[in-house]
């Protein structure tokens, strides 16, 4: 409540009560029958204890009276000693009949002024101010009574709350501390002040601090990177290309890997609009990725096929945009598609999916299709494992509406040589046991990816029947053993793998924490005999959530004399048995590391990084890496 | 003859338009091209006389590119490296530069 609104409120007024008590005779009755205004709890209080608000205003104006009387008499001798020191011949003329020794005093008590003015600490802050902005050219003495001449000026100014003209418009205005001043020293209205400080804002650039602060740092951690030394000139450049994209015209002849990456940037940075599609449409080039194209419209997916005629890779994700007609007039104009991925594509029809596997047919190589929730089913996953009979690599994740029977059709195409699946709907074991029967020996890459049902003997077919896999994922399974893992991997005739995903992997039962007797999921004996039979080339391995894994396994696995040579990328989150010595161990053993996942790994406390590795998760994030050793390329 | 070259510490490289800059070999070796340019064992006649020329860069860039390697020479194996300052209006063909150079 401010001071006004107390005063008027305010029963205990004197002028307030005064009328109503003497018409009406008694005080006490009036008192009880009046209506009151709202007041607050303090008036209120005050009044009980017979304190008058009304006094408080009182003495509270008088104060502000006399402070502005006090003020407006410093400011005259102010503003006397000022213009005696500035003018030096008004200086002369007025005190022509001093004596002097009046002069002299005079003098002496102008040169105090200044330098009482000297060390105040407001003259501290303008002089580093001043320095800053103008390399001082002066002498400093000279310099200093000029700040400190100029701060007497100042404290000569109109005070807030007095009325003034302003400099610029020579309107009246009420001078506030937010006044500003003119170019000639006078002050300036509330508008001018306003303009004055929008021309300060444009004029000062906008200041970027390099982008190697602390949190830069700590994100390029988490995305693995670690960057010692510069970037690369092409990287920089890039980098320095996607900020400047509104600027950028056209890019020439900028290589293919250039463009590529130039795309990645951009999608990361959402500023791939269709200005920018633009510059990526080029005739001769055979393929097109872009990897957010959430501003794109229909026109603009028709217009990429319109520009590029031969096309034989299409990589389109977030095109939620992209409809029907988008991909009839790809099937009529683009003729060598090879390798179709898309993600997203909710607005193409069951019915244009199987026109466009009907017209592709054997020539498709690769289909990758992911977010699909809306159209693509069983029936269009049939017509294409029916049409395109000579596809080496499918993927198909979090597609809504395929299931078992999608399954049984995958099992048919005999050429593939990469199969990546994520289902929504939950699928039978057997579905998934036959088409590793029927495909399992040309795979390269399988990754099955939250398929619950997926069991021992699914594992064994693996085992017996894939002899040439490079990468494998079996994730988010709460079936298969940890006796069928170790089978899986006890003499396997397929090589070593190089890229494995066994996370999530685990039994999960909130009333038996500690898992039933037998093991579930990866756990020692399986990820020993893993070790055993992939160790030598093994590159990228994830056993996050893998809880049954025993310390004992790992001190064995990360032992004296073990070496991984390639294993560059780890993830051990969630294993609670994880501390600072095995992770020590493991960067003895895998002397290539540059990633190690660790979260929720409690035990982790203080390791030492070796210099040029990611170790992401650990529980002081916001600790500077310790750096062990010299970085070496 | 080429055991000339390998005394030579510093090398020529020549711009497009007839600019020449003079660096220490082993900053000229940033670059993946003129390294396997100047290799001693390749015989080339740039790994004789120790003189590139580039003649797909003007001088402008090529200015800049050596800056590039003095920078890259300078933030050898430190962390937080700040980022070099290039000109917009530069950076496309710095890039083709880049991609050309291998750097």
């Amino acid at each position: 409540m401010t001071e006004d609104s107390l005063v008027d409120k305010s029963p205990t007024s004197p002028h307030y009560h005064s009328g109503p008590a003497s018409h009406n005779g008694s005080k006490i009755c009036t008192r009880r029958n009046r209506i009151r205004g709202p007041q607050s709890a303090l008036t209120d209080f005050l009044a009980s204890n017979n304190i008058s608000a009304h006094q408080i205003h009182q003495d509270y104006q008088r104060r502000v009276r006399e402070a502005e009387q006090r003020e407006a008499a410093e400011q005259e001798t102010a503003e006397q000693e000022y213009s005696q020191h500035e003018h030096d011949d008004d200086y002369q003329e007025a005190h022509a009949g001093e004596s002097p020794e009046q002069k002299k005093k005079r003098k002496r008590k102008e040169a105090t002024t200044l330098a009482k003015i000297k060390q105040s600490k407001e003259f501290a802050r303008r002089k580093s101010q001043r320095l800053m902005d103008v390399a001082g050219d002066d002498s400093d003495e000279e310099h200093d009574d000029m700040l400190a001449k100029e701060m007497i000026d100042e404290k000569s100014r109109p005070i807030p709350g007095q009325l003034e003209n302003c400099e610029k418009c020579g309107k009246r205005f009420t001078v506030t501390p937010y006044s500003k001043t003119g170019p000639n020293g006078g002050l300036l209205c509330v508008k001018c002040s306003k303009d004055v400080a929008d021309d300060a804002k444009k004029t000062t650039p906008r200041k970027r601090g390099p982008r190697s602060g602390r949190r830069q740092v700590q994100s390029n951690l988490l995305d693995g990177i670690i960057q010692y030394g510069a970037m690369s000139l092409a990287e920089m450049c890039t980098k320095k290309v996607a900020e400047n994209i509104d600027d950028v015209e056209e890019f020439g002849d900028l290589p293919s890997p250039l463009l590529h990456r130039l795309s990645q940037i951009l999608s990361k940075r959402r500023v791939l609009t269709p200005r920018t599609l633009n510059l990526f449409l080029r005739p001769e080039l055979h393929s097109i990725d872009i990897y957010d194209c959430a501003k794109l419209e229909t026109d603009d997916f028709q217009k990429i096929f319109a520009y590029m005629p031969s096309l034989t890779q299409v990589n389109l994700r977030y095109a939620g945009q992209l409809k029907d007609r988008v991909l009839e007039y790809m099937t009529d104009r683009n003729s060598q598609i090879k390798d179709l991925q898309f993600d997203a594509v909710n607005l193409v029809t069951d019915a244009c999916w199987r026109r466009v596997f009907q017209k592709y047919g054997s020539q498709l190589e690769s289909v990758k299709l992911s977010n699909l929730d809306y159209s693509f089913d069983d029936e269009t996953v049939e017509d294409m494992c029916k049409h395109c009979t000579g596809l080496r690599r499918l993927k198909l994740t979090q597609c809504w509406k395929t299931g078992d029977r999608s399954l049984k059709a995958i099992a048919g195409l005999k050429s593939l040589e990469h199969l990546s699946l994520n289902f929504v709907e939950e699928t039978s074991k057997e579905e998934l046991g036959d088409i590793i029967l029927n495909v399992g020996s040309n795979l390269q890459t399988l990754s099955l990816d939250g398929f619950h049902h997926a069991d021992d003997h699914v594992l064994g077919l693996i085992h017996s029947k894939c002899h040439s896999l490079v990468k494998f994922r079996l994730s988010d399974n709460a079936v298969c053993t940890d006796q069928a893992y170790a089978q899986l991997f006890t003499g396997w005739q397929n090589p070593p793998l190089e890229y494995v995903d066994l996370s999530s992997t685990r039994d999960v039962d909130n009333s038996n924490p500690d898992g039933p007797e037998e093991l579930i999921g990866l756990a020692s004996q399986g990820f020993v005999a893993l070790m055993d039979h992939s160790g030598s080339k093994i590159q990228k391995l994830n056993i996050a959530s893998c809880r049954h894994v025993s310390r004992e396994a790992f001190e064995e696995i990360f032992s004296e004399g073990k070496k991984y040579p390639h294993l560059t990328e780890l993830d051990v989150s969630f294993h609670m048995v994880m501390d600072d010595f095995l992770i020590g161990r493991i960067f003895r053993c895998c002397p290539a590391i540059k990633k190690l996942v660790a979260f929720a790994c409690f035990n982790v406390r203080d390791v030492r990084v070796p210099a040029g590795v990611a170790l992401i998760g650990s529980l002081r994030a916001q600790d500077p890496i310790v750096v062990e050793g010299r970085f070496q390329k | 003859m080429s055991s000339t070259a390998q005394t030579q510490e510093y090398v020529t490289l020549v711009s497009g338009d007839g600019f020449e800059f003079v660096v220490p070999r082993s900053t000229a070796c940033v670059s993946g091209t003129i390294r396997r340019m100047l290799d001693p064992s390749s015989n080339f006649s740039e790994a004789i006389t120790g003189r590139c020329v580039l003649e797909t860069l003007s001088g402008v860039v090529l200015e800049k590119v050596c800056e590039y390697f003095c920078y890259n020479q300078k933030n050898k194996e430190q962390a937080n490296v700040p980022d070099m300052d290039i000109p917009p209006e530069l950076c496309l063909e710095l890039l083709m530069a880049a991609d050309y150079l291998d750097t």
